[in-house]
């Protein structure tokens, strides 16, 4: 029963960002326009490239959608409401969030195409510069929490919420979880002026949906990893546990959506460097200063 | 029951896609075959109630065989696999070395009156607690040995492929 | 839990193993050489950990062991890729047998 109200939930959730999207871009909201277009793309005609890696030509859209849908799976909307109460549930987001990773690769490699291969790889020294960026501020938090558990992570900000505790790990996560879903100013692989659409730019018609879709999954999955981990999840005073959630999250997925506006696009060698020479130090920083916090307050 | 089923299931997985790596001919293809394999044994260890070593085998392999891929189609002749080459050398001898190595592991697998199994493991969440106790109070020299491994390669590996400047 | 669970996870090392040392002595490429290396410590991770559930779940250090194979895994691929770049940067290609130099 509940799992039936989690995908309408899931369902709602990324509509809305589809809606914010919309509205970040053009600065009207119109609640239709996804699913005139999603309508629209499913009965525009489907290109193949002339000799892909048939295999992998299908299969990477269908990856990006898995992983973001199994990182998603461990994030809760309410106490006791999510798909997987895994014990390492914080760590599994990480790990499926590697997978994205992988689809884009391979939705590079397959079309055949000199774009897409640029792309794909330029994204793979993105993710050197990001996952350093994702898994140490995980680490934070978990240890504030004393467990992996998301439920537990989020009971643990009851005092305090992370973004006042740990100011330095979700300024890292949030540009992190930026880079992950490849949104602007970190959008190499799919860099629409420089590199006519990238990575996804030769998928059409019905893998096109799939590739949009995916897309949006894993922006609400990034949002809500950065509410539970960062924002305190459900708590609030007045409201219910869901209606807490879900502002939240949209807030920060607006706020995800519309700072690429305002940046151009940062290059992989500024990316590489600025990660490696200042994000990873300030990382270990965080960790060093969430360690003294911790054992300071345990013994005070 | 349904833990057999899964062990078998993936185990099945992980050796088909293993096998799988050196019988295509496109690189891409043999990296994300091996991935496809270590994902495989990662959801196998899920299946053996070890949850944090399963998840971190996901987590790891993903990155690693991707970085294997973009190295293949650096350093291979074919990456596409299109030109049909013969990349193997003296096959028969790696095929009998391999069947003699796998027909000793099963026997020694099969054939030995092991101990009688424990039902029950620990719950998912009292071995994460417990294998970080037991990192940082009992093998705390392993962990600290294995810190200074990882810093020690990954010097040793820039080192090595660092381009010389000729002043 | 049947008691056949043990047997059948290390059969399931075995194979791995095997095919890992099939590819290890019949590949000529230095990165394939190193993906039948992967697949023979995969081998021996299927080991550890059907041991540690099956026979001393209680005694962690087994996990720290698995930790501690996998981290190998993750270097020798660190220092075999730096080792193929700079031969490559020499030579142009990394196969082993056109690297017989030292051969006799």
């Amino acid at each position: 029963m509940t799992s039936w109200w989690l995908v309408l939930a899931v369902l709602l959730g990324v509509y809305a960002i589809a809606v914010l999207e919309e509205w970040t871009m053009t600065g009207r909201i119109a609640p239709s326009a996804p699913l005139r277009s999603g309508l629209a793309l499913l009965g525009r005609e489907s290109l193949v490239p002339r000799q892909p890696d048939r295999v992998l030509f299908e299969l990477a859209p269908l990856v990006l959608l898995i992983a973001a849908v199994l990182s998603l799976a461990v994030l809760p909307l309410a106490p006791g409401l999510l798909f997987a109460d895994l014990a390492t549930g914080a760590l599994f987001v990480n790990a499926a969030l590697a997978y994205v990773m992988v689809a884009v690769v391979m939705a590079g490699w397959a079309p055949n195409a000199p774009f897409a291969l640029v792309a794909g790889w330029r994204f793979l020294g993105q993710l050197v510069a990001y996952s350093m960026l994702i898994v140490m501020p995980i680490t934070a938090v978990g240890m504030r929490a004393q467990s992996l558990a998301t439920s537990a992570v989020v009971d643990s900000q009851a005092p305090l919420w992370n973004v006042v505790a740990q100011p330095l790990g979700f300024g890292l996560f949030s540009l992190a979880a930026l880079a992950v879903a490849f949104l602007p100013p970190f959008d190499l692989p799919i860099a629409p002026s420089e590199l006519a659409g990238g990575v996804f730019g030769e998928y059409t018609g019905a893998r096109l949906v799939i590739v949009r879709l995916g897309r949006l999954v894993l922006v609400l999955s990034l949002a809500m990893a950065v509410t539970v981990f960062y924002l305190g999840g459900w708590l609030g005073p007045m409201l219910p546990h869901c209606a807490w959630t879900s502002i939240k999250v949209l807030a920060v997925a607006a706020t995800m959506l519309s700072t690429g506006r305002y940046l151009p696009r940062v290059t992989i060698d500024l990316m590489l460097a600025w990660a490696w020479k200042l994000g990873i130090p300030l990382a270990l920083v965080n960790i060093l200063w969430v360690g003294i916090t911790l054992l300071l307050a345990k013994s005070g | 029951m349904q833990q057999v089923v899964a062990v078998v299931v993936f185990g099945l997985a992980a050796v088909v896609l293993g096998a799988g790596i050196f019988r295509t001919s496109s690189m891409v293809r043999s990296a994300l075959s091996l991935l496809g394999s270590m994902a495989a044994l990662g959801a196998l260890f899920l299946a053996l109630e070890a949850e944090f070593l399963g998840v971190l085998q996901l987590m790891m392999m993903a990155t690693e065989m991707a970085i294997m891929a973009i190295f293949m189609v650096m350093y291979m002749m074919d990456p596409g696999g299109l030109g049909k080459m013969e990349m193997a050398h003296q096959k028969r001898v790696a095929i009998a070395f391999g069947v003699i190595a796998g027909l000793t592991g099963v026997a020694l697998a099969v054939l030995p009156a092991w101990a009688p199994i424990v039902a029950v493991a620990p719950g998912p969440t009292l071995q994460v607690h417990d294998l970080g106790i037991e990192l940082l109070t009992r093998s705390m020299l392993i962990f600290e040995t294995a810190g200074l491994a990882i810093l020690v390669a990954m010097v040793a590996a820039t080192a090595v492929a660092i381009v010389r400047r000729r002043p | 839990m049947t008691s056949e669970l043990l047997p059948i996870s290390l059969a399931i090392g075995a194979g791995l193993f095997g095919i890992g040392i099939y590819g290890v002595l019949s590949q000529t490429n230095l990165v394939m050489i190193m993906m039948g290396i992967e697949l023979m410590l995969g081998g021996a991770l299927v080991n550890l950990v059907a041991f540690w559930r099956l026979l001393h779940p209680d005694n962690y250090a087994g996990q720290v062991f698995v930790l501690l194979v996998m981290t190998l895994m993750a270097l020798d691929m660190a220092v075999g890729f730096g080792i193929a770049t700079a031969r490559f940067r020499a030579k142009g290609s990394v196969e082993t047998e056109e690297a017989a130099e030292l051969k006799g």
